[in-house]
């Protein structure tokens, strides 16, 4: 389970990002979090693993996060960012799904057995030896998903995932995220794919909840919506 | 744009074949760097004038090459990069170094031997470098030093800018595709737009290495504490290591050519 307790993000010039944010996510639950530029998303993910400095209380399972805690949160929270290329920056696809166990200390040998495992969840395994330079959006994007997939994560968080794909890529996604069994959080501005991949949903203003409830209710709602700053589907 | 990225692509290809899984890929990272140093050492070791005894030496890249399969063209030509800088080195010593070496009937000047010796010395010891790169994955390479006690500040320079290169070099060339759509037959920015042009690019990919820095953060990176790479150190590390230091050091104490000369003789 991740539970997030008034959780507040201010910046150095005082602009308050998250504003006593509360959440609760049950383990395996798909959750949406909607809201428009600006409202704070971001934020309130990166604040999740300690990269952002945050008041307030991050639980995940038993464990909460602390300047002590925080290795133990980065493992059990996997964050998969808006431009997969921020997280694909070694020389092949192999040693960026390598990266995050061999922080961890982990075997070689295991090493290899995970990575292999997780490109063919995902499909990908003739990118192992690839460039991310070589790659297509949607290729990036189930490339960023394994280096996160690898470190085994009870937790998920993506930030704008249908972002950079076609179609195509998009579908693949859909079908991927919809079979994972982990907890996910997922930050979007794609109602289709929010109402069809996560069945409960946040909208987030000015770093507040302003309205959760049931993807199918609430993403038709155009006056609430429209309120939250984000438009309804349908529309 | 393309131009950039193709080159960047170059850049990469070389550490691509370190992916491979040949005998030699598949060694120690601190049994190949052992055997580099002491080949370099070795090589650069020699008197300024010999150019035979570095002849035996030609035999590790080309072994390392084929048994590994790297392309020899890919290697050279990465090597031929360096060969201006040694050139430049070696210039002076045919400007100043003004006698004259006899071989029966035919004189050289010794500053045009040294120059050449230079070249060779600077070339072996640049392939043996890439050959190292080639085969070793750059994350096991970064642990080697970081195991054979390399100060570790050094270390992650050398990281942190290897992967700085790559985000510096994208933005680039998102910038400058962008600059060439709006300012048509420019190749390059004009003098009047190059200063906005690097202020924005320091900007752009420092915010770009800053997002990159959060993502190894995500994933349990943290500066100057990082784990060992889990590696066993195996029989025929111990073997590759002996023997190649081995003969390096017999080549260095025994000069093969005129040895092979007395006998044919």
């Amino acid at each position: 389970m991740l539970e997030i307790q008034e959780v507040t993000v201010t910046y150095p010039d005082g602009t308050k990002a998250v504003d006593n944010f509360s959440l609760q996510i049950p383990d395996g639950e798909h959750l949406a979090l909607i809201g428009a530029n600006g409202a704070g998303k971001s934020s309130l993910i990166l604040s999740l693993v300690g990269v952002i400095e945050s008041k307030g209380k991050i639980q995940v399972d038993d464990i909460v996060l602390t300047p002590k805690t925080i290795s133990q949160i980065r493992t059990k929270i996997g964050i998969v960012f808006q431009n997969p290329d921020d997280q694909l920056f070694l020389p092949t696809i192999y040693d960026d799904i390598a990266f995050g166990p061999r922080n961890l200390g982990i075997d070689e040998e295991t090493i290899k057995h995970r990575v292999l495992d997780r490109l063919e969840l995902l499909g990908i395994s003739h990118l192992k030896n690839k460039s991310a330079l070589k790659m297509s959006g949607g290729e990036k994007r189930m490339a960023a998903m394994a280096t996160i997939l690898a470190m085994k994560p009870s937790v998920m968080v993506l930030d704008e995932p249908t972002a950079f794909l076609d179609p195509k890529a998009r579908r693949k996604l859909i079908n991927i995220l919809k079979s994972l069994p982990h907890t996910m959080l997922i930050a979007t501005h794609d109602l289709t794919f929010a109402k069809e991949v996560c069945p409960n949903c946040v909208i987030m203003k000015e770093g507040k909840v302003f309205a959760k409830g049931k993807s199918e209710n609430l993403l038709y709602d155009e006056k609430l919506m429209d309120e939250g700053g984000v438009e309804a589907i349908g529309v | 744009m393309l131009d950039i990225r193709s080159k960047l692509s170059d850049f990469y290809s070389l550490e691509q074949l370190a992916a491979k899984q040949t005998y030699l890929h598949k060694l120690h990272p601190i049994a190949k760097i052992i055997v580099t140093l002491v080949y370099i050492v070795c090589v650069v070791s020699f008197p300024r004038y010999n150019i035979h005894s570095l002849m035996p030496y030609i035999f590790y890249p080309l072994f390392v090459m084929a048994f590994a399969d790297i392309p020899f063209s890919m290697i050279l030509k990465r090597a031929m990069i360096a060969l201006p800088f040694c050139l430049f080195a070696g210039i002076s010593n045919i400007l100043f170094d003004t006698g004259i070496y006899r071989i029966g009937t035919l004189s050289i000047g010794i500053g045009w031997i040294s120059c050449i010796a230079i070249l060779i010395r600077s070339l072996l010891s640049v392939c043996a470098i890439l050959i190292l790169v080639a085969i070793t994955p750059f994350s096991y390479l970064m642990d080697g030093f970081r195991q054979l006690h390399t100060p570790n500040v050094l270390v992650l320079l050398f990281e942190m800018t290897y992967r700085y290169i790559a985000v510096l070099v994208e933005e680039a060339s998102t910038m400058l595709t962008s600059y060439r759509l709006r300012y048509p037959g420019a190749k390059w920015p004009v003098i009047q737009d190059f200063g906005p042009f690097i202020g924005q690019l320091f900007i752009r990919s420092y915010q770009r290495a800053q997002r990159v820095y959060a993502a190894m953060q995500c994933r349990l990176y943290a500066l100057g504490n990082k784990k060992p790479i889990s590696l066993v150190w195996k029989k025929e590390d111990t073997i590759f290591v002996v023997v190649l230091t081995l003969l390096c050091v017999v080549f260095r104490m025994v000069d093969l050519t005129v040895l092979i000369g007395g006998m044919l003789c």
